[in-house]
């Protein structure tokens, strides 16, 4: 595979206590690839390491092409405005100021409010246009929608969706599951330190099984039945209903998201 | 060059911006020297040979000990120095464009009064004004050095602001600008000495360039200049 990261055997310590137990992964170029884990597992740590923001005391990181970075405690002077700040970037980066990006990120909506004055997602899209400035070939993103409402999640959803149409490698750290389910074509779970999974969403669901919870209202109430084989116990449940002569009203399925899976192998006690 | 420039006009606007700024840079200054103007000349007309001298030695000091400090301290005890580097805007960036930019806003102040103390208040005009805006731009930067030091050194506001205070009292207190050092006794006279403002004051009152005030400003401003770039390389390799 062509790759833009490659990490091998990753270790950091902070005094004597050592934060990264020698990760070991690659990104493909062109990729979506998540670092998952609950907080304090070290994914902002890696993500630090492999961007050259934190010193790393083992291993190596081999980046292939320009980085640009968004960080998860991000922060500007209160009083400066988004186009000074993003002026100001361009300039140390020897960029051209791509205005079709500023406004699909909404930043020349945002006009002559100061920093201090920027909601937290309109905080988010401003960091991100700044990584983007200098049209990185790898955009590391540290969680990105953390402290955004429904509306931001989705728009910069779709603005991640929309940098991995461009061909850009997006290497983004989240502790949330159902985010990395929705974007992401290979994740990583981090605990300890360590990496306790490595592959797709589709691999951690079969790694971890499927489990269903089937909730059936019917004319004289409702009920709730667990199974690991849908299409079995569905056909056994409406033929019962159907020979007892109990009219169904509705049918909700619950594959169970791979949230409790991840929350499970994150914490070290998969199933 | 011009990213660094951008960067500096930037940091000129931002302060205007900061109200904190503009109350030490501008607004406390040129109220002290209205106020205190009329009081020393009134009290003693002797004040009008040095009003412009004394009056400008505080309003440096209080616009480079206490204004200054919290700028510099916002930007690098925060995430905001992490923000700069992984975007490619180097880390002196921050340290060198709050410096000028406060030495431009603080050249500012000392120019009103300059210009406003003779029509005010009669005060005589210093004998060489190219010797006297030399002496006041190496006690401006002197001063701002102090600060750049405080800020890069003290990251809790609450500290920053007692140690502030600190140097900023002793300063004005024991520096001759309010009354006669000889007044004091010997050992406040040796403390006033440690301080820019002692000499920064002598040296534009006196009018020109006199050795004796200068290399201890000039010993300072290396000390100070010294320290920046030690925290500063210290906060690059924290990581």
């Amino acid at each position: 595979m062509n790759e833009a990261i490659k990490v091998d055997g990753l270790k950091k310590c902070y005094g004597g206590h050592t934060v990264l137990k020698g990760l070991r992964f690659h990104v493909g170029k062109g990729e979506i690839f998540a670092l998952l884990g609950v907080n304090g597992a070290g994914k902002t740590t890696a993500l630090e390491c492999i961007e050259g923001l934190r010193r790393y005391d083992g291993g190596s990181v081999a980046v292939q092409g320009r980085m640009g970075i968004q960080l998860q405690s991000a922060t500007l002077p209160e009083h400066i405005r988004p186009m000074e700040a993003v002026r100001l970037f361009a300039k140390w980066n020897h960029a051209e100021i791509d205005h079709t990006m500023l406004a699909a990120l909404g930043i020349d909506e945002l006009g002559k409010k100061q920093y201090a004055q920027l909601s937290t997602g309109q905080k988010r899209r401003l960091h991100l246009a700044l990584a983007l400035i200098s049209d990185p070939d790898i955009v590391f993103l540290d969680e990105p929608t953390a402290g955004l409402d429904v509306e931001g999640r989705v728009s910069l959803h779709d603005q991640i969706r929309r940098l991995k149409a461009q061909g850009k490698t997006i290497v983004l750290a989240s502790h949330d599951m159902a985010e990395v389910e929705a974007l992401c074509d290979r994740i990583a779970i981090l605990n300890g330190g360590k990496i306790v999974f490595l592959g797709t969403v589709e691999e951690l669901t079969a790694k971890v099984g499927s489990h269903y919870t089937i909730h059936i209202k019917t004319e004289t109430g409702d009920a709730c039945y667990e199974s690991d084989d849908i299409a079995e116990t569905m056909l056994t449940l409406l033929g019962d209903f159907k020979q007892k002569g109990i009219a169904v009203l509705d049918i909700k399925v619950d594959r169970g998201t791979l949230e409790q899976h991840f929350i499970d192998i994150a914490r070290g006690n998969e199933a | 060059m011009s990213a660094f420039l951008y960067g500096v006009a930037l940091q000129w606007k931002l302060d205007i911006r900061s109200r904190a700024l503009l109350i030490t840079c501008y607004v406390v200054p040129l109220l002290f020297f209205a106020v205190m103007g009329g009081i020393f000349t009134s009290i003693n007309p002797q004040a009008k040979d040095t009003l412009i001298q004394s009056m400008t030695v505080m309003g440096v000091s209080m616009g480079a000990l206490i204004g200054l400090p919290p700028t510099l301290s916002e930007i690098y005890g925060s995430d905001m120095k992490k923000v700069y580097r992984a975007n490619g805007v180097p880390l002196y960036l921050g340290l060198v464009s709050v410096f000028l930019s406060a030495f431009i806003h603080l050249l500012l102040m000392s120019a009103i009064i300059y210009v406003i103390a003779p029509v005010a208040f009669d005060a005589a005009l210093p004998v060489s004004l190219p010797a006297y805006f030399g002496s006041l731009a190496l006690f401006t930067a002197v001063s701002l050095s102090i600060g750049c030091v405080l800020g890069l050194m003290v990251k809790r506001p609450a500290k920053l602001t007692m140690i502030s205070q600190i140097i900023f009292l002793p300063s004005i207190m024991l520096s001759g600008i309010m009354f006669s050092a000889d007044l004091l006794p010997r050992f406040l006279q040796v403390i006033g000495k440690l301080f820019p403002a002692a000499w920064g004051y002598d040296l534009m009152a006196k009018g020109g360039f006199s050795l004796g005030s200068l290399w201890p400003l000039a010993a300072i401003l290396a000390v100070a200049v010294f320290l920046c770039g030690l925290m500063l390389h210290k906060l690059k390799s924290e990581a």
